[in-house]
């Protein structure tokens, strides 16, 4: 084994030399004709025009650059930053609609009190915990579904329309359908399990049960888009390099792990963080499934901050639990991301 | 000549335009109580007051998806909305967030003016003085039984829960369908909940709430949830409680899966339509009491408010005096069995011919308990339907739960 590898280690250098090696691994693919690209571009058109004229029209470049940009940079400021901002300051607030009284500041006390509410940790836990299984589970069932997909079938349009049917329903008619698949009297759960066993599971009177009941219908959901993802990442995968593979004698597995695998990184990295955030931000199946319940066992972050800000009118304790959730989401992309790329 | 006049016509119908102009006012109302009924009262204003048009925007089903929809619309102090129907718990954070116009100047004095309708609406459309809304139609939960079975059986009508979990024992084992429930109530975390944990809690004479500080009585709670964990746990009520949401119950029973059904009045003219399985098969009584309590129904009921944000607050007013007048209220209950807010019109012998059990249902709204004032309201529903669904689930027990109930009341009420 180690001998084949080197072998096609080897081989990748010597290709390399011919100019073949830029687009067959991937690292060095993605700085190796940008760096070298550039470089060309520059010199041999630079004597060509008069040096003066040049020079104004850079100076007019960098104005025209500025002008061009500053709606979009005005667009931001007012849709993102501003909002942003707004948010943290509200987090400092006592502003409470139902109150009667004007808003006033309050330090910190909005996090303290956050971090005494037993349900504020319930729904910090659940989020996580939805992330930690839908995650993964989503992201080797889109593989799979990729991988099947990115057979050689005859007409590609049946599989490729059934990855895409998934993606494209809305999340809250998802959440609706896997509340009647898992519904004790009606739901299809229920009645394929009635061959197996005699009682049937009530799934929503358990907490664990509707947890992943919920888990389910999220993967459901998502691995689609993964399996989109990574799909137009297996195309991109060049067939000499299976040949090749195929060649040097490697079997149906060593080259899924040596070739496919290594190849997709980046598409994986990109499917990855799509659905970690996304995950964070888990609301609408939850809401239309169990609403929370039993009791508060499947309430998430973003449901709890939508009933504290939407149903309690507490906008400040709700904007604290906001930014809470913006830097867990910032926090859990900035360590992956240094994961990933701290790999060679 | 001919042309001249057509032209001269239609310059006068151009001057006449301005004098004429449209006010258009929005009416949010849920799509669920009955528009098209609705539409009829408004065709009529329409027609005595020229230049005004009323247009009716339909909100979400349920009384909690029309709350998040306004919530979020009032907050913005949006000017679309013109005339709002609120639920009875609301009034009060209309009247601390300041979304509706008081009406206390049209009236003259309000105390006095509320007189002529039920005492439920009184006290809750009234908040710190302000007249915050004025009552559109009344509801309350009832208990809807199978006539046809209990004659069956010749059991009478339950005047208490244990009565009710016996007879509908008794009818289960007579009946041997598998699929025939003894009574159906709301367990899932919806507002409805919050009525199936207060009626029992309520018939021992207990309340949640007296003179603004909470009175919560943890041992009341606590039974008022054995009596319903003990009616899963005998089979008369279905174990998936917990999923159970208001129209279920009416689904149910109208498919004739269940003897008993704690329900509002709006079921009475579904289970009367040609689709119901249970047509002519029904009654309607009081809903029962604890073993030695009193027998008490949840109050519902409907309100009209002026939204604070109108532009035709002057206009918007005229229509809401007009909405709450017995005029309309005779109206509703003709037509969409919808109960009258004025105790006079349930003996009035046009609303009687229309819906007989009318004369029965007085008694039951004027006993009726309102749930808590107060304009943190959503806190507290909120608290006592998870917790209560989380018990009906069994996923907690009802020890933890109250613990968590009156922990959690306190930081709403004091």
């Amino acid at each position: 084994m180690p001998e084949n590898l080197s072998r096609l280690a080897g081989e990748d250098d010597a290709r390399s030399a011919s100019g073949e090696g830029a687009a067959r691994s991937t690292l060095p693919a993605s700085t190796g004709p940008a760096a070298t690209g550039h470089r060309p571009a520059d010199p041999p058109r630079a004597p060509s025009p008069p040096r003066r004229r040049r020079r104004l029209l850079d100076a007019n470049d960098a104005v025209l650059a500025r002008i061009l940009l500053a709606p979009t940079f005005l667009l931001l400021l007012v849709i993102v930053v501003y909002p942003v901002c707004r948010l943290i300051w509200t987090s400092f607030l006592e502003d409470s609609l139902t109150s009667g009284l004007p808003p006033h500041f309050v330090g910190v006390e909005n996090y303290v009190s956050l971090a005494t509410d037993p349900e504020f940790w319930t729904a910090l836990t659940n989020t996580l915990l939805i992330t930690l299984i839908t995650v993964p589970a989503a992201l080797l069932a889109g593989l799979a579904l990729a991988l099947v997909a990115n057979l050689p079938f005859q007409v590609r349009w049946p599989v490729r329309l059934s990855l895409l049917i998934p993606w494209a329903i809305p999340l809250a008619f998802v959440g609706l359908i896997g509340g009647w698949f898992f519904q004790s009297d009606y739901g299809v759960v229920n009645d394929l399990l009635r061959h197996v066993r005699s009682t049937r599971i009530i799934w929503f009177n358990s907490g664990w049960l509707s947890f992943m009941a919920i888990c389910l219908t999220i993967t459901w959901k998502t691995s689609s888009f993964v399996a989109l993802v990574l799909l137009a990442g297996l195309q991109t995968i060049p067939d000499e390099l299976y040949e090749a593979a195929s060649v040097d004698g490697a079997g149906v597995f060593r080259r899924f792990f040596s070739v496919t695998l290594p190849m997709l990184k980046p598409s994986i990295a990109v499917a990855v963080i799509f659905r970690m955030i996304t995950s964070l931000q888990t609301f609408d199946i939850p809401v239309t499934m169990t609403r929370g319940g039993p009791g508060t066992s499947t309430v998430t972050l973003a449901m709890y901050i939508h009933q504290n800000t939407i149903d309690f009118l507490d906008l400040g304790y709700g904007s604290a639990l906001a930014v809470v959730l913006f830097l867990v989401s910032m926090g859990v992309t900035a360590f992956y991301l240094r994961q990933v790329s701290a790999q060679p | 000549m001919i042309r001249s006049a057509r032209t001269l016509f239609v310059l006068a119908m151009l001057a006449a335009l301005p004098a004429q102009a449209q006010t258009t006012l929005n009416v949010f109302m849920s799509s669920a109580l009955r528009p098209e009924v609705m539409q009829q009262a408004f065709d009529k204003f329409e027609a005595a007051n020229p230049g005004i048009k009323v247009t009716p925007q339909l909100g979400g089903a349920t009384s909690d998806l029309q709350a998040q929809y306004l919530n979020t619309v009032m907050s913005a102090k949006d000017s679309t909305l013109d005339v709002l129907l609120l639920d009875i718990i609301r009034p009060a954070q209309y009247a601390a967030t300041g979304w509706t116009l008081p009406l206390n100047q049209s009236v003259g004095d309000p105390a006095k003016f509320l007189k002529q309708y039920l005492p439920a609406y009184a006290e809750a459309d009234l908040v710190d003085g302000k007249l915050v809304a004025l009552p559109a139609f009344a509801d309350a939960m009832f208990l809807y039984y199978r006539k046809d079975l209990l004659d069956k059986y010749h059991l009478p009508v339950p005047k208490t829960w244990s009565e009710l979990a016996k007879e509908a024992k008794t009818i289960q084992a007579g009946e041997k369908n598998p699929e025939l429930q003894g009574v159906s109530f709301q367990g899932a975390p919806i507002e409805g909940t919050v009525c199936t944990f207060l009626l029992p809690y309520w018939s021992m004479g207990k309340t949640l709430v007296h003179d603004g500080h909470l009175t919560f009585d943890k041992d009341a709670a606590l039974k008022s949830f054995a009596l319903w964990t003990g009616m899963v746990k005998d089979g008369v009520a279905p174990r998936n409680v917990a999923e159970i949401v208001t129209d279920q119950t009416r689904k149910d029973f109208e498919s004739g899966k269940a003897v008993f059904a704690v329900l509002w009045s709006y079921g009475w003219n579904l289970f009367q339509s040609n689709d119901s399985a249970v047509k002519a098969k029904v009654g309607v009584a009081d809903l029962p009491a604890v073993d030695g309590g009193k027998p008490v129904s949840c109050i519902g009921g409907w309100q009209w408010g002026v939204s604070a944000y109108s532009k035709h607050q002057e206009e918007a007013t005229k229509l809401v005096r007009y909405l709450s007048s017995p005029e309309v209220s005779t109206l509703l209950a003709e037509k969409a069995s919808l109960l009258p807010v004025f105790p006079d019109l349930y003996k009035d012998p046009a609303v009687l011919q229309a819906v007989p059990w009318m004369a029965a249902a007085l008694p039951v709204v004027e006993t009726a308990k309102a749930r808590p004032v107060t304009p943190r309201y959503d806190e507290v529903s909120n608290t006592i339907r998870t917790q209560t669904n989380a018990v009906l689930a069994g996923s907690e027990t009802p020890e933890e739960a109250v613990n968590q109930m009156e922990a959690r009341l306190r930081r709403v009420l004091h």
